[in-house]
């Protein structure tokens, strides 16, 4: 029973820097409709800017986390002016954008071994080896702090996306970004803007888990496995929906560990998406990542929760679809917009 | 797909001592059948997060074959026996295997089959609202692409009589094929064995010459090809084409982005050049 809160508790405080992971991801995916292949990247280069942050001028992890997030928030914004915005939009521009998200992951991979060279390296605080007792468990304050950080950045995110014009106008595109023209915002700036802020969290996330786990210049690539988990779990459509999905994940994997060997506990995200695919396709929250046979036919408004936002232009809740494995190619034409631009 | 088939044929060698191209066989089945098993699912996700899931199933393969050691003799991997002349024959092996593979793949082009392909990569729903059973055809090419990987897999597997999972199911490998489909041209015929010849003469002369610039030197010019010219070397040519004969109606990809022809319609397969 101790063992079963030990494990609750290690699992819940995963779940905070997994959704922080997560939501970089889906922010870039819901507004764009681009999978960011470089999240991994950047959350390897925050990693490493707050490793050497540390390590260099002697800053601690926590407070560099607003430097490296604004730093990253500003490549980002680059990253999507130099190369992103130059992508043909819609399906065509699928494959096209995670070959060079791709590219992308591998010359910030390839800066990194220049850098830093290939070895593992750890973050390692004056009181990383400091542990609190809550109850019977014994936890490290590391972990408390990136749960902490995590919730704070997942409430901030709310605010900003409900009481915040610039939230309300990244919600708007992530709607209907031809409307949104019409109504006077500027796209192009929130796509930019929704980049950079992607980039960031990711950059955030790289650093808390440079606290808590060593890393490499192969760091991130597990963790953007991960929050795809998180994204098609339910992430897409609340910072609430993304912080369940987290939970479910980090649960699964704390667990699974009464049953297998440690490092298979990776694969046991891969095996629980592919599980709820076949038992809920769905996803967990009837999500919009998946395809439906309705989806080429634009639909009326939903009714929306507040804070949360549908990345859907004119996609139905999968719930309601009837259908059987309907899916999208890569090159289907763009159904209900014109390209953006 | 690729390590699954390298890991089925060699076992079978190893164990059950059958000739080699049968082994290559019963590994390529086997492969396909697991890339139909995983793939079917995940067919449900849209386009970029189908790509990103079967990331994840090739790592979580990887993972799950390192740890199984009884089959795949885990971090250590397996070696075949070797014998001479083997890589001179094998030679001769993967120059018909690339041939048969290239007129399989015309061959499909051309056939009714091929043609529903194409329809469903323009549009799903469309095609199959005229009747093309997108389910159906879906899982072929999975089972298609997922034997031919584990075809190469046993190829692979004989030919350098040594495997190990973290290679084989590695992501950077993976990643490779891509790279050669993509510098050669997607949805073409000819795009990825050209593609293929110039990606591996290009990563010897980079591994001799700049091993530590390897991995950023593919991102450029992974990057510099997905900006300029998504087709690749194969949509280089046909721009060239077209600029010199522009009567000539060139088959070609269906393809939904810039079109080389500038503008007109997607080019009618009235005449194939490749």
């Amino acid at each position: 029973m101790e063992r079963f809160a030990d494990l609750l508790i290690a699992a819940v405080l995963l779940a905070g820097l997994y959704s922080t992971m997560a939501y970089g991801l889906g922010l870039i995916y819901g507004v764009l409709r681009i999978v960011n292949l470089n999240h991994g990247g950047m959350i390897m280069a925050g990693a490493y800017a707050g490793w050497y942050l540390h390590q260099a001028l002697g800053i601690d992890p926590y407070l560099s986390l607003l430097p490296v997030a604004a730093v990253s928030f500003g490549v980002g914004v680059l990253v999507y002016r130099l190369l992103v915005r130059r992508l043909p939009r819609g399906a065509a521009g699928g494959v096209q954008s995670l070959l060079l998200l791709f590219g992308v992951w591998l010359m910030v991979r390839n800066a990194a071994y220049l850098l830093f060279t290939g070895n593992d390296q750890t973050l390692r605080t004056s009181y990383a080896t400091r542990a609190l007792s809550v109850g019977s468990a014994l936890i490290s304050v590391n972990r408390i702090a990136v749960f902490g950080v995590a919730v704070a950045i997942l409430i901030a995110l709310h605010l900003l996306l409900t009481r915040t014009y610039v939230g309300k106008a990244i919600r708007a595109v992530a709607q209907n970004a031809d409307s949104c023209t019409l109504v006077g915002i500027p796209v192009e700036r929130i796509y930019a803007l929704t980049f950079g802020l992607g980039t960031a969290l990711a950059a955030v996330a790289g650093l808390l888990g440079a606290s808590l786990f060593p890393f490499n210049p192969t760091f991130g690539a597990s963790e953007l496995l991960k929050s795809f988990v998180v994204v098609v779990l339910g992430g897409l459509g609340s910072v609430a929906g993304t912080a369940v999905a987290a939970l479910i994940l980090a649960l699964v994997e704390v667990f699974a560990i009464l049953v297998i060997p440690a490092y298979l506990t990776a694969a046991v995200g891969f095996v629980l998406l592919v599980l709820v695919l076949v038992v809920r396709p769905g996803g967990l929250f009837g999500q919009r990542v998946l395809a439906s046979s309705c989806d080429s036919r634009p639909r009326s408004g939903r009714v929306r929760r507040s804070g949360s936002w549908s990345p859907a232009r004119s996609w139905p809740s999968a719930r309601s679809s009837t259908t059987t494995s309907t899916s999208t190619t890569f090159s289907r034409s763009p159904s209900s917009g014109s390209p953006r631009r | 797909m690729f390590g699954i088939g390298g890991f089925v044929a060699a076992r079978i060698q190893l164990s059950l001592g059958m000739p080699m191209l049968i082994s290559w066989a019963i590994g390529a089945v086997v492969a396909g059948i697991f890339a139909l098993i995983w793939g079917h699912p995940t067919l449900r996700l849209r386009g970029p997060y189908f790509s990103i899931a079967t990331i994840g199933v090739g790592e979580a393969t990887r993972l799950v074959c390192t740890y199984w050691d009884s089959f795949t003799g885990g971090s250590s991997g397996l070696s075949l026996p070797m014998q001479t002349d083997l890589k001179y024959t094998l030679y001769w092996y993967g120059l018909v295997l690339a041939a048969l593979a290239l007129c399989a793949s015309y061959a499909l082009r051309r056939s009714p089959v091929g043609l529903s392909l194409l329809a469903i990569k323009s549009d799903v729903d469309a095609a199959s609202d005229v009747g093309v059973s997108s389910t159906r055809l879906q899982d072929l090419v999975l089972f298609l692409s997922g034997s031919t990987m584990g075809l190469c897999g046993g190829f692979y597997a004989s030919y350098f009589s040594y495997i190990e999972p973290g290679d084989m199911f590695g992501f950077d490998r993976s990643i490779s094929w891509v790279l050669m489909g993509v510098i050669g041209g997607i949805g073409t015929i000819a795009g990825p064995a050209l593609g293929a010849v110039i990606f591996v003469l290009l990563r010897q002369y980079l591994i001799a010459s700049y091993p530590q610039l390897y991995l950023g030197l593919y991102g450029l010019l992974l990057v510099m090809v997905i900006l300029f010219e998504p087709l690749g070397l194969t949509g280089l040519f046909l721009r060239v084409v077209h600029r010199a004969r522009p009567d000539l109606t060139v088959g070609g990809p269906v393809v939904e982005g810039p079109s080389p022809a500038g503008g007109a319609p997607p080019p009618a397969k009235t005449g194939e050049l490749k």
